[in-house]
């Protein structure tokens, strides 16, 4: 079992894919930090001993903002825009897409489901 | 694509001469009219008060230090949100 930034526990599976697994780190980041600190891409997690693991949870805890703090960041990023008042702000504020996007149709990943009427009350007898 | 640094950020030229009258009239809590919703705020611009053209009228807006590098029209919406009516208490909820 390995424990690298947290909460993470990718196991069984080749280093480069089981660092995914951290919110913050992709394809890139994750091939980035395997040849910082010189491990194979094709190692399984299993088979690292504990210097490298800890050698990894070194590199990422000095180059990259992961997880608690990545999320944070970006909620802040939101509501610095949301205080402004500022159109972007808005858009966040209504739940809306912010670049653009038509509304007319579509937009439902910001929307959420579609609601056949929306507020209207339901009809109880 | 974001603009380039080497050209500078983009403002009306006559935006520069009003803020710095209504600095020099020492009347900084007046609102200066301004239809030039494309210019960027500048440092400079901090702590007046614009009223920025939304197409009908001037929407007052005191600048602070968070909005210098957006743009003047984008604290002044050109339209009007309006949602359906229904049931009074889930509009309430969505805000």
């Amino acid at each position: 079992m390995a424990r690298i930034a947290g909460v993470n526990i990718p196991t069984q599976k080749r280093v480069n894919i089981a660092l995914q697994y951290i919110h913050g780190i992709g394809e890139k980041f994750a091939q980035e930090i395997c040849t910082k600190v010189n491990i194979p891409a094709e190692r399984r997690v299993s088979q690292l001993t504990d210097a490298e693991v800890l050698q990894i949870r070194e590199a990422i805890d000095r180059d990259y903002t992961v997880e608690g703090d990545l999320r944070r960041e970006t909620a802040m990023n939101i509501k610095r825009l949301m205080d402004l008042g500022c159109y972007r702000g808005l858009r966040h504020r209504r739940k809306l897409p912010v670049r653009g996007q038509r509304t007319r149709t579509n937009a439902r990943t910001r929307k959420g489901k579609a609601v056949a009427i929306a507020g209207k009350k339901k009809v109880t007898k | 694509m974001p603009r380039s640094v080497w050209k500078g950020p983009f403002v009306d030229g006559f935006m520069l001469k009003k803020a710095e009258k209504t600095r020099a009239s020492g009347r900084i809590n007046e609102v200066i009219k301004i239809w030039s919703r494309r210019s960027t705020v500048l440092p400079q611009f901090v702590g007046l008060t614009f009223g920025v053209y939304n197409g009908k009228k001037h929407v007052p807006v005191s600048i602070t230090e968070d909005m210098i590098g957006h743009k003047f029209g984008e604290f002044a919406p050109t339209r009007s949100f309006s949602s359906h009516g229904g049931d009074k208490k889930a509009v309430k909820a969505k805000g």
